[in-house]
């Protein structure tokens, strides 16, 4: 492993120290990114608590908006095992679902499933997306939005399938609409694919509600796409640990969430924030830490240059250098991947925020 | 180190005991009065109550389950404590952490996780190691999953289905098995909205009588010390005592356990069509000692219920306090989430309340008839301090009693009641009883050899204050907690009973696995460092 200091290679204790001292100099540190393995998550959270700072993960933005729903109004999450073996209608809303997972609609529509309920033939409704390599087991059909948008095209499903009358019913867009409402009616289990990071809170809103309208009669739910980056498992780790989602800041004794106020890029921009750790450690990612504070950035070797921040340390890949617990979306909840190359020697992200966490317990001390 | 807890009342059942006397605890085990040897440390106890740790059979506390109504409802312990409701105003008052801390406050020092989903098994166990202070374990849930339920379907012998009961214990790490309305969220799966102990799994064509008898049978012939343990169909509807009781006849003798019983002891008497049948169910349970079963007692306030009976979760919907509910469709049972307030003022709530209390005071033996609130379903586990005093003190009962609606006292048998049960009642029915169900047999007790978790309560005519905050807290022969502060955090362990299978099943289940859901089970399976502490699973012996 190597740990950077101003860009030149330090001794790890020296860059651990140094790691320590940035925070315990910070009014309000911010923990994010936070690409990482339960393990991760946990020595995170555990160090946030220590240094009364904020955590978020990179996805943070889609994760506190699925949170606030469910505790808005509640959901009716699918399990991919569900999806894949029970539904008859799948809905996939929007882009991001197949862009996600190219391979998605064949682990959803496989040649044999478990027993379902029902005699309708399991069937593809596409809204908002060009599905491409529609299984055979399937039938397909498409909601042509035209000129709408996604948020119009839900909306007057969800409207059609209350029985509702919409504007443009007359139209082509409206009479496909009509009959995609129709369909679900009818389903024995329609299931709606789609990502809270795609779409927005009122549409989210109208897709649950679109389910709870539907579970009056018959089976119906939704499978959202889960959040890259482990998203998932660090917040389900966060809800576990402290009783809230990611986007919660621990700088006055209890926890307190807020999705605005706790999300790591405002607090970053706004100033609020003075030191940042930003783990990148799933192998790399797009989404880079917001710039301007003292930041310690713990990722892979080769993910990030040695200058890229104060402190850069370089960690091993979960689930690649090392077992690790992440979600996993064919089980929709936490699994065990096991690493590969256990000779890496590249330390855990959870053996660095512990030893951060044990320098600042011994500043404590003395 | 030799600890002597001197001149305390000692309350233990199991050796007959209850006098005045000392206890003793050496390298984190009860010990006989050593003879010529000096104690390390000495508390003076004169004036308190002496009970070995107190020991869960039922209590939702972590898992994939609980984790997903922390997401529904993170304002639960606020709302819960504007009611009045002992639980600290703060989001993380039911995380895991602070679950070890309350637990441990009162005394409790093993708690059992009663609903493990197997494939997500991983989170309970990752849970259950952020809980400090108490040792745990975890009941796996079959019964509602396709592979069991094609066992049963296409008649595979005996040996295969407990070979994949032995296998699902090992790869989830459970101390034993848990079955949940039984077939019942399968057959939800296709729609149904009710189902009765005789009605066919869709599809399937097995009953519901038939998966609970093939689970038992299999856990029985296993040797797994804990027997099966089943919340049965039609929970929380009038009437379904009749229920209740064909499943206990259908147990034919063979040990099994009910989970909060108190949900299906109800009658259809009276002007609302609701009442007790607390009474039926005593006698039921009198004629047949090798049932086992734990309260569910409820208490008025806010709480929130979880449970993977999805069809009663659907249905329960409606009655959503505040309007919101979660229902996850997943492998197996699934799960369903709906905030649930108690209220006094409600006439079924106050004949719950006083069904509960009568199936306590009515028992002929707490062997038989275990403490539970099947939290946080009837009532916080916080609370428990409140039940203890309802037991014990027949005048508290009675201001209660008659705060409650008319009818309350004519449809149920409560006022009737004097009793007043007694310390090593409690003790029984808090301790030696379920680490007995459990197979927990270095617990429960304060025989010598027993592990050193002692509970010492200071006496007070007040028993909700006396059971609040212990004294002092032994875990295996440490003091971790003193008149409810912390002095020692410390980390249990997790029970696990692993009777063992032939290990073709393993090819079968991964094949299954492998064509229904496109995974290896391997991903699943809960490797032994998960917490990432040595010992961290103890083995519970299967019988032979």
């Amino acid at each position: 492993m190597a740990v950077y200091l101003d860009g030149t290679e330090v001794e790890e204790a020296d860059g651990l120290e140094r790691a320590a001292e940035l925070l315990a100099e910070a009014k309000l540190p911010v923990i994010a990114g936070l690409m990482t393995d339960i393990a991760g998550a946990q020595s995170a959270l555990a160090l946030a608590q220590k240094i009364g700072g904020v955590v978020d993960h990179a996805a943070g933005e889609g994760i506190a908006r699925a949170s606030r729903l469910m505790r808005e109004g509640g959901m009716n999450p699918v399990s991919f095992g569900e999806l894949r073996n029970r539904s008859d209608r799948v809905v996939v809303l929007g882009e991001a679902p197949l862009q996600a997972d190219p391979d998605l609609l064949t682990k959803i529509f496989p040649e044999k499933t478990l027993p379902r309920p029902g005699d309708n033939p399991r069937e593809l409704i596409a809204i908002g997306c060009k599905p491409k390599g529609v299984p055979s087991s399937a039938k397909s059909s498409k909601v042509d939005l035209g000129n709408q948008s996604l948020a119009t095209g839900i909306s007057m499903l969800a409207a059609a399938v209350a029985g509702r009358s919409f504007g443009d019913g007359e139209s082509a867009l409206g009479k496909s609409i009509a009959t995609a409402a129709k369909k679900l009616k009818d389903s024995a289990f329609a299931v709606f694919v789609y990502s809270p990071l795609e779409l927005d809170e009122p549409s989210l809103h109208v897709v649950l509600d679109m389910i709870r309208e539907l579970c009056k009669d018959t089976r119906a739910g939704g499978y959202t796409v889960a959040a890259p980056g482990n998203g998932d498992g660090v917040n389900l780790c966060s809800v576990w640990t402290c009783g809230l989602p990611v986007r919660t800041s621990f700088a006055h004794g209890k926890p307190e969430h807020d999705a605005w106020r706790y999300s790591a890029e405002r607090l970053v921009k706004s100033g609020e924030g003075d030191a940042l750790v930003w783990v990148d450690a799933l192998g790399g990612s797009d989404v880079k830490p917001p710039k301007g504070v003292p930041t310690i950035l713990i990722t892979n070797p080769g993910q990030a240059a040695p200058r890229a921040a104060k402190i850069v340390i370089e960690v091993g890949v979960p689930g690649e250098d090392h077992d690790a617990a992440l979600y996993l979306p064919e089980i929709s909840g936490i699994g065990m991947i096991a690493g590969k190359g256990k000779a890496s020697g590249l330390p855990q992200v959870s053996d660095i925020l512990d030893a951060i966490g044990a320098k600042l317990n011994a500043k404590e001390a003395a | 180190m030799l600890i002597r807890l001197k001149g305390g009342r000692v309350v233990d059942p199991v050796n007959n005991r209850d006098a005045v006397g000392d206890v003793f605890i050496d390298n984190g085990r009860i010990v006989e009065a050593p003879e010529g040897r000096q104690p390390d440390q000495t508390y003076d106890v004169s004036g308190k109550v002496v009970m070995a740790g107190a020991v869960d059979v039922h209590s939702h506390i972590g898992g994939s389950n609980v984790t997903l109504a922390r997401q529904l409802m993170p304002e639960l312990p606020y709302l819960a404590a504007s009611g009045g409701v002992a639980i600290p105003p703060n989001p993380s008052s039911w995380g895991a952490y602070a679950t070890g801390l309350r637990y441990a406050q009162m005394g409790y020092t093993t708690v059992i996780e009663p609903a493990v989903q197997p494939t997500h098994a991983i989170q309970t166990h990752l849970e259950l190691a952020q809980i400090p202070m108490i040792d745990t374990g975890g009941l796996i849930i079959l019964g509602n999953d396709d592979f069991a339920l094609r066992q049963l379907h296409r008649k595979a012998s005996k040996n295969e289905i407990e070979d994949y009961v032995a296998w699902t214990l090992q790869h989830a790490r459970g101390i034993g098995l848990k079955v949940i309305n039984a077939g019942g969220a399968e057959a939800f799966k296709f729609n149904a909205r009710t189902f009765d102990l005789d009605d066919e799994v869709p599809e399937y064509g097995t009953t519901s009588r038939q998966i609970v008898q093939a689970m038992q049978h299999a856990v029985q012939d296993l040797g797994v010390p804990h027997p099966a343990h089943v919340h049965c169909n039609n929970l929380g509807i009038a009437g379904n005592i009749d229920t209740a009781i064909a499943t206990i006849e259908a147990s034919d003798g063979v040990p099994i356990h009910f989970a909060h019983i108190q949900f299906y002891s109800y009658g259809k008497e009276g002007e609302k069509g609701f009442s007790s049948a607390a009474p039926r169910l005593v006698e039921a349970l009198k004629a047949h000692p090798n049932v086992t079963v734990d309260v569910g007692q409820p208490l008025f306030g806010q709480t929130v219920t979880i449970s993977g009976d999805v069809l009663r979760q659907f249905d329960g919907r409606k009655a959503a306090s505040p309007g919101k509910w979660a229902l996850y469709q997943g492998e197996g049972n699934g799960t369903g989430v709906v905030p649930y307030k108690y209220k006094a003022k409600s006439f079924i709530n106050a004949v719950q309340w006083a069904i509960g209390l009568e199936i306590f005071l009515l028992a002929d033996s707490y062997w038989q008839v275990l403490f539970s609130t099947d939290h946080p379903n009837g009532a916080l586990f916080t609370r428990y301090p409140e039940i203890f005093q309802l037991l014990m003190d027949k005048d508290e009962r009675a201001r209660w009693l008659d705060k409650l609606p008319e009818g309350v006292k004519e449809a149920t048998n409560l006022a009737e009641i004097e009793r007043e049960i007694t310390l090593s009642d409690l003790a029984v029915m808090t301790r030696a009883a379920p680490a007995k169900l459990l197979g927990l047999t270095d617990r429960g007790h304060l025989s010598p050899g027993a592990v050193g978790d002692v509970a010492v309560y200071t006496d007070k005519p007040n028993k909700a204050e006396m059971f609040d905050r212990a004294s002092y807290v032994f875990k295996d022969g440490k003091l971790i907690m003193r008149d409810g502060d912390v002095v020692e955090v410390t980390w249990g362990k997790v029970f696990q009973a692993d009777p063992g299978f032939d290990s073709k099943i393993e090819r079968r289940v991964k094949d299954f696995y492998g064509e229904s859901y496109g995974i290896d089970p391997k991903v699943f399976g809960v490797p032994e460092d998960i917490a990432n502490t040595e010992d961290r699973f103890q083995m519970v012996p299967c019988r032979t």
